[in-house]
């Protein structure tokens, strides 16, 4: 087994404990698609993909005239690089991503979803799937427009590494630069604890899925903040808006995670109302477990 | 009111602060934890503060209630509850009047067996819980589980010794005092008014009485023999009679086993009897009423002494002195002879008077320190004084005096003091008076007590021999120094010569030094036991504040009445049992749902 021989499934801190975002993310992909059954790469060539009936308009050139010889019909090949994704990766980078509950332990949210992202990036780069970056804390921080050239991918991993935690979180104007970048209909994924005003989220959200793209929705969830624990009592503060709370721990345990099976579910049923994936993702969840669950329904999707 | 039994443990009621306590030390400022999903907290709190609010204050409340149960349970607490088969844990003392009138006959039987009979039933009332004391006519309060006081009191007897109710009940309290159950006195008398002192009992008192009113008595008051010793040719004796009869009743008198004299006496009134002569020796006098209902006063003894009058040498040259022989010796209490020497030291006994010229003082000094006497004569005193009265000489006035020292350790033979010090002394057979019998040095030869004190003094301090005492079982009788035993019969009591003795029954008892008697008691009943009237109710309730007097069959029914206390420990384990459990199923909810 060689060193990056499936880091796909390995817990994320020792995954980041082995070198930079660049290299691990790497390893990361390597093992996830020695994984599968069928490689992602047949088929993802540019070789031609399928046939359609011309339309004035089409290019002389995709006119298959084997088909037009044998059946007196004019039909276009289509390739692989027209039917190609391109993806936008929106990035929360707000200072609630850069927590975690048990920093020997466990990566902060904001870590977790650097070398997600990178992860995601390379393996729809190497799909010739153009990949793109709009990160945003309480406003856009940075974009990087979708490319489908697998040198991109540098740039977005150096983007990534440069981002730091910002301040507070507006999801809806960085959602809405989306349609700026994705000018075809394409995918969107949206990395975030979701810690944000929910009802602006979800219209911008819709808003993307009403102008044809696929949506999907990476829930980050440190474990410390699906089970509540702490001193006997403490002053739970938030780092962004600096709200407190005083309370017992002990005492909130079972009502918090009621509260918070309740949050997550609210947010799955509006997302499936509106034809929005949602996966709820834990941070000491193996990537390339999150990368097969983002993954397969988006390639239907492309193959589709 | 509710009471409790061990109140100091009421002190743990402190503890029912802890929780709140524990609550309030919580409550200090708490470290601040960074956790970004703050909003959910608040959205949690929103929804369920009001909830656990109320499930923390009941959870306090129910803590708190529940160290309060155990304390309380913990402190025994009663309720006087009327009606209520059991009673909570007490303290009882069982005062039993078997004093000498207990021992009178009503109706056929004595009144001890209705009193016994009455403690029996009280004391078959008492739990294993409580504790409970018997106290009799002996006075010693006698802790016991209720079987043993029961068989105690199935066996005893009527007691020589007379019971001061007011004592007794003072006593009873003393003994409940440093108890901390709820304590009562219950007292089985026959109510003898002479006995109803007052008392202020701190706890309920039930007085259980006879019913029936005693029967008419008479009985003997006093035996006096007069002065002594007797000569052999006999003495007189006075017998004084007392109780309720008011008849006229026989009565015989007799010395030893000798032949008895009779006479008819009057209930209140004395007669005088002449009791013929006897070898020299002590004697035993009985006096003695026909059988009435209560026999123990039908009786009363007392001892003698028979011996010749002493031989005396007296001295012509001293006036008084001189006087007084020739009185004692018409009069045949004494005789001219050489067995007292009166005035000087002689050969044999003798009453030695300070030298008139106190140049002889040395020589008297010398002389009786060679006979051994353990006395001599100091400085002289011109200052006045009087005698300390006491048995020997009453109270006259001294004007001088010789200081008289003992020349052994301790004051031992002192008869009679003037002015707290040492006047008339004893060693051996000699009797030292520290003032010439003149009135230039005392005024006694001029009083009216100096022929008395001639004849004491001859014929009894003089011979070694003191003066007879009386006195009832129980109480204690001063003993003259030298006295190192006491005798009855078979029996012997070591004593210490200037303490007291208590005799422990009726009787006569020799007062022994060494192989010498030098005297004797005679031991009676208490004359006050032959008047059986008892005391009304109202004199009782006046005396004893807060009293229940009750006829003795229904003693028992109020003795744990202060009484039929409700015994509420169960009842607060129970709550305590039924709040523990709220407080488990609540806590159990609480960690549920978490």
């Amino acid at each position: 087994m060689t060193r990056f021989a499936r880091l796909d499934l390995l817990d994320p801190l020792e995954v980041a404990r082995l070198g930079g975002i660049e290299v691990t993310t790497e390893g990361v992909v390597e093992g996830f698609l020695s994984g599968l059954h069928r490689s992602p790469r047949r088929g993802f060539s540019v070789e031609f993909a399928e046939h359609r009936m011309y339309q004035p308009g089409d290019e002389l050139r995709y006119v298959d005239w084997k088909i037009l010889g044998r059946n007196d019909r004019l039909y276009v090949k289509q390739y692989e690089e027209e039917t190609n994704l391109r993806a936008m990766a929106v990035l929360d980078v707000s200072r609630s991503m850069a927590w975690t509950g048990a920093p020997e332990t466990v990566l902060p949210k904001l870590d977790y979803a650097r070398r997600l992202v990178a992860a995601l990036s390379l393996v729809l780069l190497r799909q010739r799937d153009a990949t793109g970056l709009i990160a945003f804390d309480d406003e856009v921080r940075r974009i990087v427009p979708p490319r489908a050239r697998l040198s991109h991918w540098r740039q977005l991993v150096q983007t990534l590494a440069e981002l730091q935690a910002g301040q507070g979180t507006a999801a809806e104007p960085a959602l809405r630069r989306v349609v700026d970048q994705l000018r075809r209909r394409g995918l969107v994924v949206f990395v975030s604890d979701l810690l944000l005003d929910r009802a602006l989220a979800l219209t911008a959200l819709r808003f993307l899925r009403h102008r044809g793209h696929q949506v999907l929705v990476l829930h980050l969830l440190d474990p410390a903040e699906v089970d509540l624990a702490g001193p006997a009592e403490a002053r739970f503060e938030d780092p962004e808006t600096r709200e407190a709370v005083v309370l017992r721990p002990r005492d909130w345990a079972g009502a918090y995670r009621e509260t918070l099976r309740q949050v997550i579910g609210d947010w799955r049923l509006a997302c499936r109302r509106h034809g929005i994936r949602y996966h709820q993702v834990i941070t000491t969840t193996p990537f390339g477990t999150v990368l097969r669950e983002a993954l397969a329904p988006a390639a239907a999707t492309r193959a589709g | 009111m509710i009471g409790f039994l061990h109140p100091w443990a009421l002190a743990g009621l402190a503890a029912a602060a802890i929780p709140v306590l524990l609550h309030l030390l919580a409550r200090r400022e708490p470290p601040t934890v960074v956790f970004p999903a703050v909003r959910y907290l608040i959205t949690t709190t929103r929804e369920h503060q009001r909830r656990l609010k109320l499930q923390n204050l009941l959870l306090l409340l129910l803590r708190t209630l529940l160290i309060v149960a155990l304390v309380l349970a913990a402190a025994g607490p009663t309720l006087p509850l009327r009606g209520v088969a059991g009673h909570a844990p007490g303290a009882l003392v069982v005062i039993l009047d078997n004093s000498p009138s207990s021992g009178a006959v009503v109706a056929g039987s004595p009144r001890l067996a209705q009193l016994r009979s009455a403690a029996r039933e009280v004391l078959a009332r008492a739990t294993p819980e409580d504790a409970v004391w018997l106290i009799t006519a002996e006075g010693v309060p006698q802790r016991g589980d209720s079987r043993a006081l029961a068989d105690q009191v199935g066996a005893l007897a009527v007691s020589p010794r007379r019971l001061d109710l007011g004592a007794a009940i003072t006593a009873a309290d003393g003994v409940l005092a440093p108890e901390s159950r709820r304590g009562g006195i219950v007292l089985l008398t026959d109510l003898q008014a002479s006995a109803v002192t007052r008392a202020e009992p701190r706890v309920p008192l039930v007085v259980g009485r006879p019913s029936d009113p005693p029967p008419p008595n008479a009985g003997i008051a006093r035996l006096a023999t007069g002065a002594q010793p007797w000569s052999s040719d006999g003495g007189r004796i006075m017998v004084s009679l007392a109780g309720d009869s008011g008849a006229a009743v026989p009565l015989v008198a007799r010395l030893d086993r000798r032949p008895q004299r009779q006479a008819l006496a009057h209930v209140g009134g004395a007669a005088t009897l002449a009791l013929p002569g006897a070898p020299s020796g002590w004697w035993t006098v009985t006096a003695e009423l026909d059988p009435d209902e209560l026999r123990s006063d039908d009786q009363r003894i007392s001892a003698v002494r028979i011996a010749a009058v002493a031989g005396v040498s007296c001295s012509a040259a001293e006036r008084y002195v001189a006087a007084a022989c020739g009185v004692l010796e018409s009069n045949r209490r004494i005789t001219r002879g050489e067995e007292i020497t009166l005035g000087r030291l002689g050969p044999r006994g003798s009453v030695v008077e300070p030298p008139a010229d106190p140049a002889a003082l040395g020589a008297l000094n010398r002389a009786l320190a060679a006979r051994g006497v353990t006395w001599r004569y100091g400085a002289l005193t011109l200052a006045a004084t009087s005698t300390d009265s006491g048995p020997a000489v009453g109270r006259v006035r001294v004007l001088r005096r010789y200081r008289l020292e003992s020349t052994a350790s301790g004051r031992t033979g002192v008869i009679a003091t003037a002015g707290g010090e040492p006047w008339l002394v004893r060693s051996g057979g000699v009797v030292l008076l520290g003032s010439r019998l003149d009135p230039a040095w005392t005024e006694l030869p001029v009083s009216a007590g100096f022929m008395p004190f001639m004849d004491l003094l001859l014929n009894r301090l003089a011979r070694g021999e003191v003066s007879l005492a009386e006195g009832s079982p129980g109480d204690p009788i001063p003993v003259p120094d030298l006295v190192t035993t006491v005798r009855q019969a078979e029996r012997e009591w070591r004593v210490e010569g200037g303490g007291s003795f208590r005799p422990p029954d009726v009787g006569t008892y020799y007062l022994l030094s060494g192989r010498d008697t030098l005297g004797a008691i005679s031991a009676n009943l208490d004359p006050r036991e032959t008047l059986l009237r008892p005391a009304s109710d109202g004199q009782v309730r006046r005396l004893w504040q807060g009293a229940q007097v009750v006829p003795l069959p229904d003693a028992a029914g109020l003795a744990f009445a202060s009484g039929s206390l409700g015994d509420l420990r169960g009842s607060f384990l129970w709550l305590a049992v039924a709040l523990g459990l709220g407080e488990m199923a609540l806590a159990t909810g609480r960690r549920r749902e978490r």
